[in-house]
């Protein structure tokens, strides 16, 4: 007798326990950002659409009281759905970011408004990224002629193509490097520069490279991008770069001989010695 | 003449406003968006746009919605809630319209009795193409929270994958916006948008007002210490294989240079560029210069099998202008010397092979070179540096070649590197310069202090010979130094043993440097270098200073700016114990 009497108590708990759920099993929810509220269904960022009750109600998100915020693009929403009708009977509204459901359950999937889509589209290819940071690893090796001390530059153009945008340090003989976090899912455009457009890196050819350099951010831990700088634009030929101006006295004299020399003085000197700078005294293009 | 030089000036100027202007228009694909407020994140490189939309499209389309976005870098667009679509084949009502231009593909989800999704294929509206496959995120808002746009604006015009011209923009600048008639933002992948023939300066803000698809025109203050703070102007023709352009620096100083830069891709072989260059004194934009002078440079380049060849001219036009009256070309004037020859001009062809290995099996490569070239008049009659009259012909041809080793990895964390190169140069005046240069780099990688470290050894070489000729050429005594003979005294002390150089000078120098990156937020630089020359240096007249120690911190101090702080040392030269420089420069 007293084990019957255990046994219902604990079956009218279970029941009492699992009331409020079976009350909420009837709804199903969905959390996403709106897209819009048109002709009697509401569009979601997903594309979908649910198709709203006569009745539908609109209410704050976090009291669940009615709301004077009204259903827009970005606003994030609670759609709660009646499984049975498989009409949305309120929206909780906010202008707070939501964590949306990433995936549909089988009943709100159910409730999708939308026609099923039936054709396939061959162009629409490609791996879904985060767009979480990644650290990428610039090693920029570069050719004999590059003075020991030289500056060397990587011109992005998410930085306005300035050519001085990420300095790189150089490492060992012929290599210089910088790690730089960027996002996955980034197209990254660069070129190496020795801090100028007038010194830009060339081809093995001495041509300037058709296009710049550039790779897409994968959704890895890290990863190393290796260039190879055949020569500068302003050293064309390879040459080691010459002493530095006035390092070395006369290292061209074309004319040293004492006497009248081979070539005849100048014409003449005005009082006071000759003008000096020249006039506009010619610029090379911008170092 | 006179009235002559304001109406060259105003019909360049209206040259180049048509040309702009055309270009503008013949834009193929372009959107026009206004709306209540238009907004432009930079760091993300995204457009938003809020409340009464219009979006136009070149086709003559238009779209309106209540929000708008664009990512410009992956080039699609969203525009969403009660959206209308009207055009010349189309009226449509919908929640929104997702833009693809790179796939030729418009996603939209039209507003009916039963929801579906429709894709547009180009510009053909005809065909909704209903039930087909979208981007799973074809209709996703970017996510901006926390960032703070840095142009707020009433309108903007975007050409995809190039520019946006925002119109009365408030730009973000030191924790203001200051307002604007116009901006634009240039994101091209194409960097010669931005290349100029300025000369360098200290700061240069640049103010970008007008652009299209292939042009952009810009206002700069600049600040150097010649000029001060002044306004320069540029504007930009660029195309995929082609660039022009034209710049004014200053524009508000009396001193112009009036440049342009041409440049074009014949084929993936061929290259040419042209940099024409006027300096002018003269009072106002549309005076007649005081005073003239031109500079022309042409490069071609041409690739060949395994190397290719470069041909450099340059041209100098020492005095564009005529003489005043009573005066002629041996007369020297304040601004005029009559040894400047009129037009000194120099020239050079060189060939530059590919990279080759000696053997599969040895790890040692390889780089040959040879030039001609020839200089006529190219310093002027008494120009050269040691201020002695040349000859107006100066012919030379050389031949030189690199051999080097690549990084080469010895035990640990140890590498070694090693090059030589020589060059020897012929000169028709008869003597000939050989230079040599020998580096050898070893280098550590510190894996737990995330600190590489490098020590290079360099020897320079360079041989003025002059065979039997030699010791009248490089007569004893210090060059430019007025004392002359063994010993030159200047303000900076007394510095013997001159006599000793005869025409042959070497270079030593020992460099160490190491780089400490413990993130990608902090890196911290250390170079030293010191150089043991012959002949010792003279302070004042040549040499360099033998200790120089350079120093760079760089620093991130938000996601948008960099700081980057550097200071040189000289050491023990020209009465300086220590001469420092400083550097300081803010970047994205």
């Amino acid at each position: 007798m007293m084990r019957r009497l255990y046994a219902l108590l604990a079956a009218v708990t279970v029941v009492a326990l699992a009331l409020p759920s079976f009350a909420q099993g009837t709804l199903v929810r969905y959390t996403g950002q709106l897209l819009d509220v048109a002709g009697g269904y509401v569009y979601f960022t997903t594309g979908d659409a649910f198709k709203l009750a006569p009745s539908v109600t609109y209410a704050d998100y976090d009291t669940g009281k009615p709301t004077t915020l009204q259903p827009a693009p970005k606003i994030f929403a609670r759609a709660i759905l009646d499984p049975a009708t498989k009409l949305v009977v309120e929206l909780d509204l906010t202008t707070r970011r939501l964590a949306t459901d990433s995936a549909y359950t089988p009943e709100v999937q159910g409730a999708v408004a939308t026609q099923q889509t039936t054709a396939r589209a061959p162009e629409i290819v490609g791996v879904r990224v985060t767009g979480r940071e990644v650290p990428v690893e610039f090693i920029v090796t570069v050719p004999p002629s590059t003075p020991i001390n030289a500056n060397v530059y990587l011109s992005t153009d998410a930085s306005g193509w300035n050519p001085q945008a990420i300095k790189l340090d150089r490492i060992d003989g012929q290599r210089y490097r910088a790690v730089r976090r960027l996002p996955s899912g980034t197209r990254f455009v660069f070129r190496v520069t020795r801090g100028s457009w007038n010194s830009v890196e060339v081809a093995e050819n001495g041509l300037e490279p058709e296009t710049p350099h550039q790779f897409f951010v994968r959704e890895v831990d890290s990863f190393s991008y290796p260039v190879t700088v055949y020569g500068w634009s302003d050293n064309r030929a390879n040459a080691p770069q010459g002493a530095q101006p006035g390092a070395i006295p006369t290292p061209f004299n074309p004319n040293p001989f004492s006497g009248g020399g081979l070539y005849p003085p100048s014409r003449a000197t005005p009082p006071g010695g000759f003008p000096t700078p020249r006039p506009g005294l010619p610029n090379r293009p911008p170092r | 003449m006179d009235f002559m030089r304001p109406t060259f000036f105003f019909a360049l100027a209206a040259f180049l406003f048509a040309a702009a202007t055309a270009a503008a228009t013949a834009a193929q694909t372009s959107l026009d968006v206004t709306a209540k407020r238009v907004d432009f994140f930079y760091n993300r490189f995204i457009v938003t746009a809020d409340g009464d939309v219009r979006v136009r499209f070149s086709d003559g389309t238009t779209v309106s919605g209540q929000t708008f976005s664009m990512d410009l870098k992956l080039n699609r667009f969203l525009i969403a809630g009660n959206v209308h679509i009207d055009g010349p084949t189309i009226h449509q009502a919908g929640a929104a319209m997702a833009g693809y231009p790179d796939l030729n593909r418009t996603f939209f989800l039209p507003v009916g009795e039963v929801p579906v999704r429709y894709t547009y294929f180009g510009a053909d509206w005809t065909n909704p193409h209903a039930g087909r496959e979208q981007p799973g995120d074809a209709f996703n808002f970017p996510n901006l929270t926390g960032e703070r746009p840095y142009i707020i604006a009433r309108g903007a015009r975007i050409v995809p994958k190039t520019n946006v011209l925002f119109s009365l923009p408030r730009i973000y600048t030191a924790g203001i916006y200051t307002p604007l008639p116009r901006y634009v933002v240039t994101f091209s992948a194409n960097p010669h948008y931005f290349e100029n023939a300025f000369a360098g300066a200290r700061a240069d803000i640049s103010v970008p007002f007008n652009g299209s698809e292939h042009s952009l025109t810009a206002l700069h203050v600049r600040n150097d210490e010649f000029n001060g703070t002044y306004l320069a102007f540029d504007q930009h023709f660029v195309w995929d294989r082609a660039y022009v352009v034209f710049g004014i620096d200053p524009l508000t100083q009396e001193e112009r240079q009036y440049n342009l830069i041409a440049y074009n891709r014949f084929s993936s072989q061929l290259e040419s560029r042209l940099f024409l260059q006027e300096s002018a004194a003269q009072a106002g934009i549309i005076n007649r210069p005081d005073n003239a002078a031109g500079f022309a440079e042409l490069d071609v380049n041409a690739g060949l099998r395994r190397s290719g060849i470069s041909y450099v001219e340059d041209n100098y036009y020492q005095y564009l202008l005529g003489f005043q009256p009573g005066t002629n070309d041996t007369i020297p004037q304040i601004n005029y010397d009559p040894r400047w020859r009129e037009h000194p001009m120099n020239a050079s062809l060189t060939w530059t092979g590919f990279e080759n290995r000696v053997t599969k099996f040895i790890p040692i490569l390889f780089r040959l070179r040879s030039s001609i070239g020839l200089a006529h008049d190219a310093y002027g009659e008494g120009g050269y540096p040691n201020e002695q009259p040349g000859p107006p012909d100066s012919r030379f041809q050389s031949v030189g070649g690199t051999f080097y080793t690549p990084t080469l990895k010895l035990g640990g964390a140890f590498s070694i590197s090693a090059q030589y190169d020589r060059q020897r140069t012929w000169f028709n005046v008869p003597h000939q310069i050989d230079a040599a240069e020998t580096r050898l780099t070893l280098s550590r990688r510190f894996e737990k202090l995330h600190t590489n470290a490098f020590l290079t050894y360099d020897v320079r070489n360079t041989n003025d010979l002059w065979g039997a000729a030699q010791l009248a050429a490089y007569p004893v005594g210090t060059s430019g130094c007025e004392a002359g003979g063994n010993t030159c005294v200047n303000q900076f002390g007394t510095f013997s043993g001159q006599d000793a150089f005869r025409g042959q000078a070497t270079s030593r120098g020992l460099t160490a440097g190491t780089v400490f990156t413990p993130s990608q937020s902090f890196t911290f630089s250390v170079q030293m270098a010191h150089y043991r020359d012959f002949p010792l240096p003279v302070p004042g007249i040549y040499g360099q200073p033998p200790y120089q120690l350079t120093l760079d911190l760089r620093v991130r101090l938000s996601r948008q700016v960099q700081l980057d702080l550097t200071r040189m040392d000289y050491f023990n030269f020209a009465n300086e114990r220590w001469s420092p420089g400083f550097g300081i420069q803010f970047s994205p």
